[in-house]
């Protein structure tokens, strides 16, 4: 199975580059390689500064001709992200997809989305209203607690019960 | 406020949404392969025989030269499809060893090129492995060599054909951003981006189409010269004589008057394969003749 050769490339050099990236940890379950988890930090100056955020990763079998699934486990609000269910919104996941991205790169991307939110076509209309109004206080408030309340020491990656 | 609404109850999964873009493509599949088989040009005739009659007109001009097509599936990756089939065709009719060298020598500049960009290697080497396999059993009287109707099977093979697909696309993106420089303006012409979001949003993902930039790039990448032939309706029927379009892409440092080793039919929005006739000096009296 060649996605499954990829991934252990991928595996290897997840390995290989530890401590590379402060920013991502990306692990692989112990007995499904098509499973990841990844635990990325909030971006600086920004509202999800200071947490930290569990992704759950689903590869499919077709990978890296198609994309992974990525969804956050962990509660936030964000207007591309789905409050209920962590689904995201972005392009690269879905018709932009090209095996030249990584599951590390991919991070990296949900990353600079979380710096970057695109308030057209949201996913969380809620947030994507207050930006869209320019109320810029109102979602830098509702973010940062939510960050506070479910991605900060001790509850850091968890997912929120609520 | 409450962050729970948004009316996106109704909204299908993401794996629902992938699960049914898979059953709209495994319905194309049963419409046509990735690549058909060979058909004589005058079932583009039965096409459009209630068509425009510039339509009309060029394909006459056309059967005075070419004979059969072969066409490509048409999910916008026709234009790479058709290109490794017919450059491999090319190579197992020639048995051309030396060009198969010195393809090889240019994948390996074109490797040189994606690392320096800083791909990964592991990244497109799974891609670049197939095609190469691809081009070393087009040569006969090995072990691993393959016949003409294993070509055929193998580019309509899912995995060989779209892996095949995905290294000319990693391909094409390398030489563009290699030129950027002289890629920019037509990039900019058509689509206000920059060489590299285009590279990343036109060109590396499976499914978007390719034109003029693109041809270019993968014609000069590997130095393959490719000839497309274009059927539209440009031009007036009134105006005679109406004249088909031909575009040679012909690699820097090529002769320009090399043939061709990849034909291609071009009819807006698609691509497909066309053979030059066997014997071009008999040309049957066609439908347009008679009728004037």
């Amino acid at each position: 199975m060649t996605s499954r050769a990829r991934l252990f490339k991928e595996y290897k050099e997840v390995h290989r580059e530890k401590g590379g990236d402060n920013d991502i940890q990306l692990t692989c379950d112990d007995t499904n390689i098509y499973r990841w988890t990844a635990y990325i930090k909030g971006p600086v100056d920004t509202p999800y500064q200071e947490g930290v955020f569990q992704l759950a990763i689903n590869v499919p079998e077709q990978y890296p001709l198609v994309p992974p699934q990525v969804r956050f486990v962990t509660k936030i609000f964000h207007p591309n992200v789905h409050f209920k269910t962590g689904e995201i919104c972005l392009d690269i996941l879905k018709t932009a997809w090209s095996p030249a991205w990584t599951l590390q790169s991919v991070c990296r991307a949900v990353i600079a989305l979380l710096a970057h939110p695109e308030a057209d076509s949201p996913l969380n209309c809620d947030a994507g209203n207050l930006l869209r109004s320019g109320d810029n206080r109102g979602y830098r408030s509702m973010s940062q607690m939510y960050t506070r309340l479910c991605a900060v020491h001790p509850n850091a990656g968890r997912p929120n019960s609520s | 406020m409450d962050t729970e609404t948004g009316g996106e109850k109704e909204r299908p999964r993401d794996d629902e949404i992938q699960a049914f873009h898979n059953q709209i493509r495994a319905a194309d599949a049963e419409k046509l392969e990735f690549v058909g088989d060979k058909e004589p040009l005058s079932v583009l005739e039965d096409e459009y025989k209630a068509g425009s009659a510039v339509f009309l007109a060029k394909l006459q001009i056309l059967k005075e030269n070419y004979g059969s097509i072969r066409r490509a599936r048409g999910d916008g990756n026709c234009f790479f499809r058709s290109f490794m089939f017919s450059y491999l065709e090319h190579l197992i009719v020639t048995q051309d060893e030396a060009e198969i060298a010195r393809v090889e020598k240019s994948i390996e500049i074109c490797k040189q090129t994606l690392i320096d960009l800083g791909h990964a290697e592991f990244t497109f080497e799974d891609f670049l492995g197939i095609f190469v396999e691809q081009l070393q059993s087009v040569i006969q009287g090995k072990e691993t060599s393959i016949s003409l109707d294993t070509l055929v099977e193998r580019c309509r093979d899912q995995y060989v054909s779209n892996y095949v697909v995905m290294f000319f696309r990693f391909v094409t993106s390398g030489e563009i951003r290699r030129r950027a420089e002289f890629f920019e303006p037509f990039i900019q012409g058509m689509s206000n981006m920059s060489v590299v979001q285009f590279c990343r949003s036109s060109v590396e993902p499976m499914g978007e189409e390719s034109d003029h930039v693109h041809i270019t790039a993968l014609s000069d990448a590997l130095g393959v010269p490719v000839r497309v032939v274009y059927l539209d309706q440009s031009g007036d029927i009134n105006d005679k004589p109406v004249t088909v379009n031909n575009h040679d892409f012909i690699p820097e440092g090529m002769d320009t008057s090399v043939d061709p080793y990849v034909i291609l039919l071009y009819r807006p929005g698609h691509y497909d394969i066309l053979y030059r006739r066997e014997n071009p000096a008999n040309v049957e009296p066609t439908i347009l003749e008679q009728k004037n």
